[in-house]
């Protein structure tokens, strides 16, 4: 039997992947765990290793081009088995028998001479469409996205392989064992300010009588676009702003940063400010939260999401490097790791492992001199904090004009889970720790 | 009410004849045979003793003759019944039934309706050939502006034969020969029936199967077969292909994911093919496989015996489409 090389499911996200380089060629032999691809996911490009030996009977996905995920990319030949007849055999999974249709009904007059041409042009039409495409019944389709089932880990047991409606009934009994969270969209993709998606008619002109460039849409661009669009439509978002006064956190972090230049250790303001937000959750537990359709989540875990944007030459884009149980860990800590994610991520790219589990989310664009904005929500936090730069400007202190350290903040929020005045109270609370910031220290 | 009354489908439908022909003067009926024979099938028995040669009236063998005398006099104002001893023979008076009798209403700007019913035997009647054997339903149900029925029981064949006579278009009747015997309760109350409410015969959730006329009968014998393994059939009687009650289809359709049409006439172009149409378009998203069909074979009809049952839907070819579309081959 050939066995099929199905695009993989490398994050919980992906839906579809690019092979952006097959390292095999047609008639190569291949070993258990050799890497035969890379393949391009939503987040990263990973390699992509075969599970059996055998002969390369056929690379069915060219390079550069995205398929679903359980869609066949290669066809081995297996050990002694002729590569031909691997390369021609239907793709899909299962005996590659007559479908019922074609099977000609009882022809009791064939001495009548009468023809059935409709029935084997059928026959020939069906011969030829079993291969590459999934096929799953329409009910089928519709279940698996009313129960939550991933489609591309359901055996089809119809005919050439077809997943039916008994597949997804039995496959969500089996997975109702490792229970999920109700409400789990993805994680690790947020944008902040404006994300400039729109439904633009393929090819076509969007600004009649003005010529344009066309940009492919990378998987993370297009990750970014449906995320943000079903969070931005999907939740009642609002925003509370605040100012700090920074002058005392901007003192202590000269002060700390001179104490420590000796063991490289240089604190940003944003580490503070993740700090801050970590330490509020244990007054402010609904910020630290999802919506979950009949119910609310309260995380146990403190895990906060930071934006990270991707240098333009690398594509662009951005990814949210997670700092896990933030309000268990010091300044000293919260630092090194923001800075690690940052240089993995325009480096080598995060794993998915540091991508997912944010419980909230921080974007900061102080340090392009932004002086507020707003973001939108990561799926499924509740809450995300817009930071804009600590500005050295005019203040009014005790009736005096004065020249102090400022700097806006904005939360976005989910008005399912949080409230205007508690959205006050918790920025009253992240006040607190920013302008009194030894607070921070212990 | 008395104890439960059961009658033979011929009786059913001279009850609904004889009934509408007292309630309403302009009733009468014509055909081959129908008068001093008492019918060739004795449905007509004993209704020229009762209404007289004037209302019941024996013709030529002539078709086109007397379809047309019936069109014209329906147009009239008269509300005439015409017995075709087969639907076969209704093809020579293809013009009349069929460029006629729907259009009338249509082509006189509403000036003149034509409330004819036209009724006889349809199907293969056991060996009477290929010429003699016509499913007219396959042909007949194309024409926009007439109404067919094709009941599979005496009660359902008394209650829609009464309102295709009380009706204001022209009803295409089609009974079987096979069936002429059947014995079914029937009420002795007067009841009609309305076009176009299917009728659902058996409750279940694995597989609708939907039919009219004859192959009903076969149709519950598969589906009692298949109960005994395990597979629960819903099997619905459309009773009328034109209207077709595509509702109570389509329901139970989306209860169960998956349907098999049954239907005597050949399958290209045919009701069943229509209704199965209908299904995939309403129910797109509720099957889990296509729409399988039963029909009689691709071919004239076949004499001889053995042939002839293999031709035609049968309780073993509709078992076996249930277990396909169900996946349970």
């Amino acid at each position: 039997m050939p066995i099929n090389v199905t695009m993989p499911r490398l994050s919980d996200t992906m839906e579809q992947g690019t092979v952006v380089k097959w390292h095999v060629k047609v008639g190569d032999k291949v070993t258990s765990g050799q890497v035969i691809a890379d393949i391009e996911t939503d987040k990263a490009t990973m390699e992509q290793a075969v599970f059996d030996d055998g002969l390369i009977a056929r690379l069915v996905c060219p390079e550069g081009k995205q398929v679903k995920v359980g869609e066949v990319i290669a066809v081995l030949a297996e050990e002694g088995e002729s590569m031909d007849s691997a390369a021609v055999a239907p793709a899909a999974a299962g005996p590659a028998s007559s479908p019922p249709a074609a099977r000609p009904a009882a022809q009791p007059a064939a001495s009548a001479g009468s023809p059935a041409p409709a029935r084997e042009i059928v026959a020939d039409v069906e011969a030829v469409e079993v291969g590459e495409r999934m096929r799953v019944s329409p009910v089928a389709r519709r279940m698996a996205e009313e129960m939550g089932v991933d489609l591309a880990q359901v055996k089809g047991s119809g005919p050439g392989g077809r997943v039916i409606k008994r597949d997804i009934v039995l496959a969500a009994e089996n997975r109702s064992s490792a229970a999920r969270p109700a409400a789990a969209p993805a994680q690790g993709i947020v944008a902040a300010g404006p994300s400039a998606v729109s439904g633009a008619p393929a090819g076509g002109a969007l600004v009649p009588g003005v010529q344009s460039v066309e940009v492919p849409v990378s998987s993370m661009r297009g990750v970014i676009a449906r995320r943000l669009v079903e969070s931005k439509q999907g939740i009642p978002h609002y925003q509370v702003s605040m100012r700090f006064s920074m002058d005392a956190l901007m003192a202590l972090r000269t002060q700390l940063n001179e104490q420590l230049s000796a063991m490289e250790v240089k604190l940003s303001v944003n580490d503070f400010i993740i700090r801050a937000c970590a330490l509020a959750m244990a007054r402010h537990p609904f910020f630290n939260a999802s919506w979950a359709g009949d119910r609310i989540l309260l995380h146990q875990q403190v895990n906060v999401g930071v934006a990270i944007a991707l240098p333009e030459e690398k594509g662009g884009g951005l990814v949210v490097g997670v700092v896990r149980d933030a309000h268990l860990k010091s300044l000293r800590q919260i630092s090194g790791e923001v800075r690690a994610l940052g240089e993995k991520a325009r480096t080598k790219g995060l794993s998915m492992e540091e991508m997912s589990g944010a419980t909230f989310t921080i974007s900061n664009l102080g340090m392009f001199g932004v002086d507020n904005f707003t973001a939108i929500i990561n799926p499924p936090n509740s809450a995300i904090l817009a930071c804009g730069a600590a500005i050295e400007q005019p203040v009014v202190r005790n009736h005096q004009l004065a020249v102090g350290w400022e700097m806006s903040a904005t939360l976005s929020l989910d008005h399912r889970v949080i409230d205007g005045a508690m959205a006050a109270k918790y920025l009253q609370g992240l006040k607190q720790f920013v302008e009194t910031p030894t607070m921070l220290l212990v | 009410m008395t104890a439960v009354r059961e009658i033979e489908f011929r009786d059913a439908l001279r009850e609904a004849m004889s009934e509408e022909m007292r309630r309403d003067k302009r009733v009468f009926l014509l055909g081959e045979e129908v008068a001093q024979y008492n019918g060739a099938y004795k449905v007509s028995r004993g209704m020229l003793d009762e209404f007289g040669p004037r209302r019941i009236i024996d013709t030529p063998i002539s078709e086109s003759g007397f379809a047309g005398l019936a069109i014209g006099a329906a147009m009239m104002g008269l509300k005439p019944v015409v017995e075709f001893m087969s639907w076969s023979f209704s093809l020579v008076a293809a013009d009349p039934i069929l460029n006629n009798a729907p259009k009338m209403l249509y082509m006189s700007g509403g000036q003149f309706g034509c409330p004819v019913v036209f009724r006889g035997n349809d199907g293969a009647g056991g060996q009477l050939g290929s010429t003699h054997s016509w499913c007219v339903e396959g042909l007949y149900s194309n024409v926009p502006g007439v109404k067919i029925a094709i009941p599979s029981n005496p009660y359902d064949a008394k209650g829609l034969l009464k309102s295709s006579i009380r009706g204001d278009d022209p009803v295409f009747f089609l009974e079987s020969e096979r069936m002429l015997g059947n014995k079914g309760h029937v009420p002795e109350e007067e009841y009609v029936i309305p076009f176009g409410q299917a009728k659902v015969l058996r409750e279940g959730t694995d597989c609708t199967v939907a039919s009219w006329g004859r192959p009903v009968h076969f149709c519950m014998d598969a589906a009692e077969e298949l109960a005994k393994q395990g597979i629960s059939c819903e099997v619905i009687d459309l009773r009328t292909v034109r209207p077709l009650d595509i509702g109570t289809v389509v329901r139970s359709v989306r209860k169960t994911s998956t349907c098999v049409v049954v239907d005597q006439s050949w399958s290209f172009g045919s009701p069943g093919s229509e209704l199965a149409s209908q299904v995939h378009r309403h129910c797109f998203d509720d099957l889990d496989n296509y729409v399988h069909r039963v029909h009689t074979a691709d071919v004239p009809t076949p004499y001889a015996t053995n042939l002839e049952q293999d031709y035609l839907p049968n309780a073993r070819r509709i078992a076996e489409a249930i277990r396909s579309a169900t996946y349970n081959l």
